[in-house]
């Protein structure tokens, strides 16, 4: 068995290890979550299904009427990932995600508002809250009574959040608070704040800790909603600390382990974001369906021509791929792992785009309905586009895949470049170390020897597939050793390399995803009755393997230089430099 | 007072529903399935009875073991318990009436309240012959006065008025030329129409309380009573395709076509 503490699929990947047991079978919903869940999408379909006007006049004015949000809490949406003992109703990873699924068919604004509350707002309580906080805010943000949020941006600290500006300072047993906070989702309707503030000293970088605030504290008020894009319904808004007296008791976590405590939060109610992005995506499967019938032109009705289906049908294919990647990271936090911050951010990354992908395309089959606001498309569209840039942007989660998963691999090597040197001093460590290395990459070059580089208990029946992926296992593992060594610790200047590496790795995870997913199916249904799903892995597997070619073929012959110098030249001018007139 | 209700297990008619090729059914891998709308009327009026007069909602309901999916949704709406006839296989209006009765002469309700029929089979009749059998009084069909979104609704009133004495129950039905208001003497069984009331949802605190709640299993053998058919399905076949309509310009175009071609004025 893996050990669920230090194993990182990703990770291992990145040595050419297929960590089989960590993949495979497919996590499966609890029969016992699966019976409550269908019983809530029963419900919320009666409670949500008929508001589909009122979404959109929610949509204009820019606010969730306070009755409605009262049916939501009364429902019990507030309450989905709090403990029972606590008064919620203790649903894992995967059924939370689930539940958002559904009601992100129904409306964006809805869900970010329940999801900002459980994913982010409460769970640093959740995860690092004392038994005594726990009982203390648990059973009020159980039923909504209180809302919570997130507060982490400032106007300086938005991808750097270690750049955060807000101060605690020690007197006696308690801190004082001063600093603003941007942009927090929920901020007009909270009256539980997770606040990330620095203890270190004002010159120093990072040192944030986690602090449990409440609206009743003197010295705490928010700002007006902010006119958004999309989730216009939902609040956004800025959240001020003036003198704010709070006691040691509020604090989250360990002093300075702030930034820790941050990151595990966002890793851990990744889940959430994934299961709406999914609701999302299977919405616009049916709306476009339902759409192209409908519609005719040239005689006919727009499903019957190619293009249409060749829309449709990949949307099918990125609903697929997205959900299996969410589902079996939800599936890995609930069966124990821990490191799975990875994965998590691949999962986030890769749901986010192709809900993006799926809506514009929607949108592209609804033709110029798709842009009237009569019509669910354009809403849709703005509401999902914040995605990749909040819970950290899929650029910076880019660079935070392929810099973490390649951990192992840089372990290695500084490993090597200390024993190099440790050859002489201590030879026999030393070549420990050494031939280590040598046979690692002995073996990857000659596929000999290796002992996790092939899927051993896949089904016959994926084997194409699964020989894309490990081939280009193989060449990840290569391509992970070959960019380390040529950029060293300077990788972080390198963010071309880096994201190109990246791409690779999110490619293949979600494939391993849909391989796991695939050969539950094929097991369960047998061969014939999972024709669709092995047509979907097929789709899937040809689409990753052309990028992910090319994008090794890259790491030594690319264009970046060029980009460089273009982009560059852009920044100069400030603008665009050719006119034909 | 004592209520039973019933709560079919019926295919979702959101679901596309196949013929099978041989017309010996419908297809029915991968449908959903979900209570009969009208017996989660019927669930929703007993419970709000109850709301009003004290008492407990009983729910029912035949079938093989899925039905406890129905059965658990009606536990979460409020029902207080359950009871699960099991009989896996076909059954028709006066099978289903025969082993209700069993159930009622068991439970002793004073009220039974079903939908007025199921939206599988659509027939309409098991309310009558239970009422018939029992030699209770009956009111089909049962409607509200006030409108689904009148202030009564909306404080949800349950639409059966019960008389001071607790005797008997009125009944507003919809009949062919408007509104019929029948006063039914307890023990009743009443058959719920569309507009009698909005049922609510079954939120989460009632779905996990449902959990709990129990679910008591009975057979058709062990109530002694023969489920044998009277009614035989010999084949289904799928309605044919409808055809592509005409899109009108006006008014007086579509009185042109109903004249002339149509020829229906
Ligand atoms: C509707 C909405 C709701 C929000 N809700 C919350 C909330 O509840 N709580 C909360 O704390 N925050 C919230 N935010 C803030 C959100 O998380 C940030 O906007 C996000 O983290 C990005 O920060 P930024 O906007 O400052 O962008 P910046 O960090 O300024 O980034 C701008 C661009 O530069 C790129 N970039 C930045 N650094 C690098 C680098 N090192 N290398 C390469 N590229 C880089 C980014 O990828 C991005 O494309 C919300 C924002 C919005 C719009």
């Amino acid at each position: 068995m893996v050990d669920k503490q230090s194993t990182s699929f990703m990770r291992s990947l990145c040595m050419g290890d297929i960590e089989e047991d960590v993949l495979l079978p497919f996590p499966e919903m609890p029969a016992k979550d699966a019976e409550t869940l269908r019983q809530v999408v029963a419900s919320l379909a009666q409670l949500l299904g008929p508001k589909e006007k009122d979404f959109r006049a929610w949509d204009v004015a820019g606010e969730l009427p306070a009755p409605f949000l009262e049916e939501l809490k009364q429902f019990g949406l507030f309450g989905l990932v709090v403990p029972e003992e606590f008064g919620g109703f203790g649903f894992g990873s995967t059924a939370y995600s689930r539940a958002l699924q559904e009601v992100s068919r129904y409306d964006g604004s809805v869900a970010a508002t329940i999801g900002a509350h459980q994913s982010i707002g409460m769970r640093g309580l959740l995860l690092f809250g004392t038994p005594e906080q726990k009982r203390r805010w648990l059973p009020k943000l159980a039923t909504g009574e209180m809302v919570a949020a997130f507060c982490l941006t400032e106007p300086g600290a938005g991808s750097d959040a270690a750049a955060v500006k807000t101060s605690a300072v020690r007197d006696g047993d308690s801190y004082v608070l001063n600093g603003n906070k941007l942009w927090i989702t929920n901020g007009g309707l909270a009256s539980f704040f997770t606040v990330f503030a620095k203890t270190g000293k004002p010159e120093e970088r990072g040192k944030l800790t986690a602090f449990i605030v409440t609206r009743d504290m003197p010295g705490v008020s928010t700002g007006p909603h902010e006119d958004k894009m999309g989730l216009r319904a939902s609040s956004t808004a800025a959240v001020f600390l003036d003198n704010v007296r709070v006691g040691v008791d509020h604090l989250l976590g360990e002093e300075g382990k702030g930034f820790k405590v941050g990151m595990r939060i966002l890793n851990n109610g990744r889940t959430g974001l994934g299961g709406g992005c999914i609701g999302g995506m299977k919405r616009m499967v049916e709306l476009a369906t339902r759409q192209a019938k409908g519609r005719v032109q040239f005689g006919q009705p727009i499903s019957d021509f190619g293009l249409i289906k060749q829309k449709v049908g990949h949307m099918v294919v990125e609903t697929y791929a997205a959900e299996s990647v969410v589902d079996l990271v939800a599936g890995l936090i609930d069966q124990g792992y821990e490191d799975y911050a990875v994965e998590a951010a691949i999962s986030k990354v890769f749901a986010t785009e192709a809900l993006w992908r799926t809506t514009d395309e929607a949108l592209q089959v609804a033709g110029g309905n798709g842009y009237m606001r009569e019509f669910p498309y354009e809403r849709a569209l703005r509401d999902c586009r914040i995605f990749r840039i909040w819970e950290g942007t899929n650029d910076i989660l880019r660079l935070f895949i392929a810099l973490t998963a390649m951990n192992d691999v840089g372990a290695q090597l500084a490993d090597l470049a200390s024993s190099l040197k440790g050859v002489l001093a201590d030879p026999i460590k030393g070549f420990g170390v050494l031939s280590d290395y040598a046979r690692r990459r002995a073996s990857l070059a000659t596929n000999v020897g290796r002992g996790k580089g092939a899927f051993t208990r896949l089904h016959p029946a994926l084997r194409d597939s699964a020989e894309v992926f490990e081939d280009a296992t193989r060449d990840l593992a290569t391509a992970a050793d070959r960019t380390l060594r040529k950029h060293g610790k300077r990788i972080v200047e390198f963010q071309f390399a880096t994201r190109r590496l990246a791409d690779i790795m999110i490619d293949l995870f979600v494939l391993a995803a849909v391989l796991s997913r695939v050969d539950s199916a094929v097991k369960r249904l047998g061969v014939e009755k999972s024709v669709r799903e092995r047509e979907i892995l097929d789709v899937f597997a040809g689409q990753v393997s052309r990028p992910v070619k090319s994008n090794f073929g890259k790491i030594d012959d690319n264009d970046d230089e060029l980009i460089k110098h273009l982009a560059d030249d852009a920044f100069e001018q400030e603008r665009f430099d050719w006119d034909n007139l | 007072m004592k209520i039973l209700v019933t709560a079919k297990r019926v295919e979702d008619p959101e679901s596309k529903i196949k013929v099978k090729a041989d017309g010996s059914g419908i297809v029915q891998e991968g449908l959903k399935y979900k209570m009969n709308p009208f017996d989660e009327i019927a669930v929703e009026e007993g419970l709000r009875l109850t709301a009003k007069h004290g008492g407990e909602v009983v729910v029912v309901s035949i079938g093989p073991k899925d039905v406890q999916e129905q059965l658990r949704h009606a536990l979460a709406m409020g029902a207080a318990r359950a009871v699960w006839v099991n009989h896996p296989g076909p059954l028709d209006p006066m099978g289903a009436a025969g082993l209700l009765q069993k159930v009622v002469e068991k439970e002793k309700p004073d009220l039974c309240i079903l939908g007025k029929q199921s939206i599988d089979d659509d027939q309409g009749q098991t309310g009558q012959y239970l009422a018939e059998w029992l030699g209770w009084s009956q009111g089909t069909f049962a409607s509200k006065l006030d409108s689904l979104e009148s202030e009564a609704e909306k404080a949800k009133a349950p639409a059966i008025e019960l008389s001071a004495d607790g005797k008997t129950l009125q009944v507003v039905r919809e009949v062919d030329s408007g509104l019929a208001t029948l006063a039914c003497s307890l023990p009743a069984v009443v058959t719920t129409d569309l507009r009698l009331n909005q049922p609510r949802y079954a939120s989460l605190p009632g779905i996990m309380k449902a959990k709990n709640k129990p679910i008591e299993e009975l057979t058709p053998a062990g109530l002694g009573v023969d489920v044998g058919l009277q009614v035989e399905v010999l084949r289904m076949s799928p309605p044919p395709p409808r055809k592509a309509g005409v899109k009108v310009g006006d008014v007086q175009e579509l009185f042109q076509k109903l004249k002339n071609e149509a020829k229906v004025l």
